[in-house]
């Protein structure tokens, strides 16, 4: 059975595209089926980050309106032939997603594919809703500011009612929570909450704390996810976060100013629970 | 999530929580004074919460300009929905200011009634409300005619309501309000105490005010002591 992921957070521009194309390239590379889907319908931005939007022929959109089969939709990623992406579509129509349309397209997927990533657009409304609708599990990524906070933990309450899973009443969404753009410096300094802050509040297992890097700019600049870059600290930790979600135990990293002693570096948050 | 193809409204029975603005004499100055002043102590309880204009007190009162009231009210942030308790010629004046007449568990209009407010009686806890998820911002739990346990940590933004007591097995950073079909015995108990609001039949006390209270380690109890809503650790 496919496992369906949704990368979530409420707040808009928290590193949600980021993270799914990092999380997408890291299963493909352990060697995982893996699709990835732009739910964010208008704003496409997934196949710029994944470098093939001059590859795009046909979106979800397309798909579900029946003007294309999901094959002709998918584009194989250039650096892993285990990776497809299913961009979306630059047609402003919203409402061009409904429930049962996205619940075929997941079927289908789940049929070929270990891991189906799906990119939620910001927000709580309906996109959002769709997105995670269908999901077994959530990444919420979340910076360490109040509002980021409180937008993933509203989201957190959706994901406990406006599932398929909470309908049917079956195992909750298992929910994982990703701090990113983590500025030690700045947590010190108090213009940032810090992990144990945000863990206090949101309570939910930690999977990682990508730090604030230039390394992601310069990675969505050349369309090559940040993953990839394996000298850089924010790839690093992308890397750490996949090996989490695998049920590996990691030390975490880039949570302490750099200065501070290694052994400090190395202290260990344990994730609450192995999730595989 | 529902599905693209339904009508096109639904019709849902709720329980509005409204707040219900007693007036005790009538001069808009003096009233818009005392509005700010008590907003301001507690803005995000306040900010767009449905008013009724209770007039059973300035019933004799003529020439009250509804129109005018209703403008101050929603320029402070409040949503005037109505009146009640007001003589017929007010509830005429205030029907056509746009302020229809609610009746609201108490009867209203007519004149003679001037007999004191009865107590509301004491509520018997027939159900309780269980919830061992935790309780997250934008959520709004209700527990009707009982009590409210939840056995998990309550965020900011949160909003537990019970009429009768509350016992939270975790954080309160939320809202908590119990009691609030006015019974003045409820209770409110929790772990740690980092409430935006705790109220105990209508009488409440706001975060600012929380937190000048020392902070406690032990479990907590909220409760109405002389109107009074009082804090004490367990
Ligand atoms: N760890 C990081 N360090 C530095 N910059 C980052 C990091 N993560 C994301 N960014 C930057 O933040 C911006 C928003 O990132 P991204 O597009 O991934 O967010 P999003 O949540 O998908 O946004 P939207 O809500 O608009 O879909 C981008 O400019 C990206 O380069
Ligand atoms: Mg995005």
């Amino acid at each position: 059975m496919a496992k369906i992921i949704v990368v979530t957070s409420g707040k808009g521009g928290v590193g949600k595209t980021t993270t799914s194309a990092s999380l997408a390239i890291g299963f493909a590379n352990r060697g995982f089926k893996t699709a990835v889907i732009d739910f964010d319908i208008g704003l496409r931005n997934l196949d710029l980050i994944m470098g093939c939007e001059r590859r795009v022929v046909y979106d979800f959109v397309n798909v579900i309106r029946k003007e294309a089969t999901l094959n002709q939709a998918l584009i194989k990623d250039k650096h892993n032939k285990d990776l497809s992406i299913l961009p979306a579509s630059q047609t402003r129509d919203k409402d061009a997603l409904t429930t049962e349309g996205v619940g075929e397209v997941l079927e289908e997927l789940s049929k070929t594919f270990d891991y189906i990533v799906c990119d939620s657009p910001a927000g709580i409304e309906r996109g959002a809703q769709l997105a995670m609708y269908y999901a077994d599990h959530a990444v919420v990524v979340t910076n360490p500011e109040v509002s980021s906070v409180r937008d993933s933990d509203r989201m957190l309450g959706l994901l406990s009612s406006k599932t398929k899973r909470s309908e049917e009443g079956r195992d909750p969404i298992k929910e994982h929570l990703l701090l990113t753009r983590y500025c030690p410096k700045r947590v010190t300094r108090g213009d940032m909450l810090s992990l144990a802050d945000v863990n206090e509040i949101l309570a939910i297992p930690l999977l990682g704390v990508i730090p604030e890097s230039q390394a992601v700019l310069r990675a969505s600049n050349s369309g090559t996810p940040v993953i990839l870059d394996q000298e850089s600290d924010a790839g690093q930790a992308y890397q750490d976060a996949i090996s989490r979600f695998l049920g590996e135990d990691v030390p975490f990293r880039f949570i302490e100013e750099e200065k501070a002693n290694w052994l400090k570096r190395m202290f260990r948050f344990k994730e609450k629970e192995a999730t595989a | 999530m529902a599905v693209s193809t339904r009508s096109s409204f639904q019709l849902k029975t709720s329980f509005l929580p409204c707040t219900i603005l007693q007036l005790n004499r009538y001069d808009l100055s003096v009233l818009e004074n005392e509005i700010r002043k008590t907003i301001s102590q507690a803005p995000m309880f306040f900010a767009g919460a449905p008013v009724v204009i209770d007039l059973e007190k300035v019933q004799d009162l003529e020439g009250i300009d509804f129109l005018e009231m209703k403008r101050l009210l929603i320029s402070n942030g409040l949503v005037p929905i109505g009146v009640r308790g007001g003589s017929e010629t007010q509830t005429k004046a205030a029907g056509n200011a746009a302020l229809p007449l609610l009746n609201l568990s108490k009867t209203t209009t007519v004149v003679e009634n001037k007999k004191p407010v009865e107590e509301p009686e004491a509520q018997v806890s027939s159900t309780t409300r269980f919830i061992n998820t935790p309780i997250r911002s934008g959520m709004q739990i209700y527990a009707k005619d009982g009590d409210l346990i939840v056995a998990a940590q309550v965020s900011p933004g949160a909003e537990l309501m019970a009429d009768g007591n509350i016992h939270i097995y975790g954080a309160l950073r939320g809202r908590a309000m119990a009691g609030v079909k006015g019974n003045t015995e409820a209770r409110i108990f929790c772990q740690t105490l980092d409430a935006e609001l705790v109220s105990i039949a209508g009488y409440y006390l706001t975060k600012e005010e929380i937190q000048k209270l020392p902070e406690q380690n032990s479990m907590i109890q909220i409760y109405l002591e002389n109107d009074q809503v009082t804090i004490k650790p367990i």
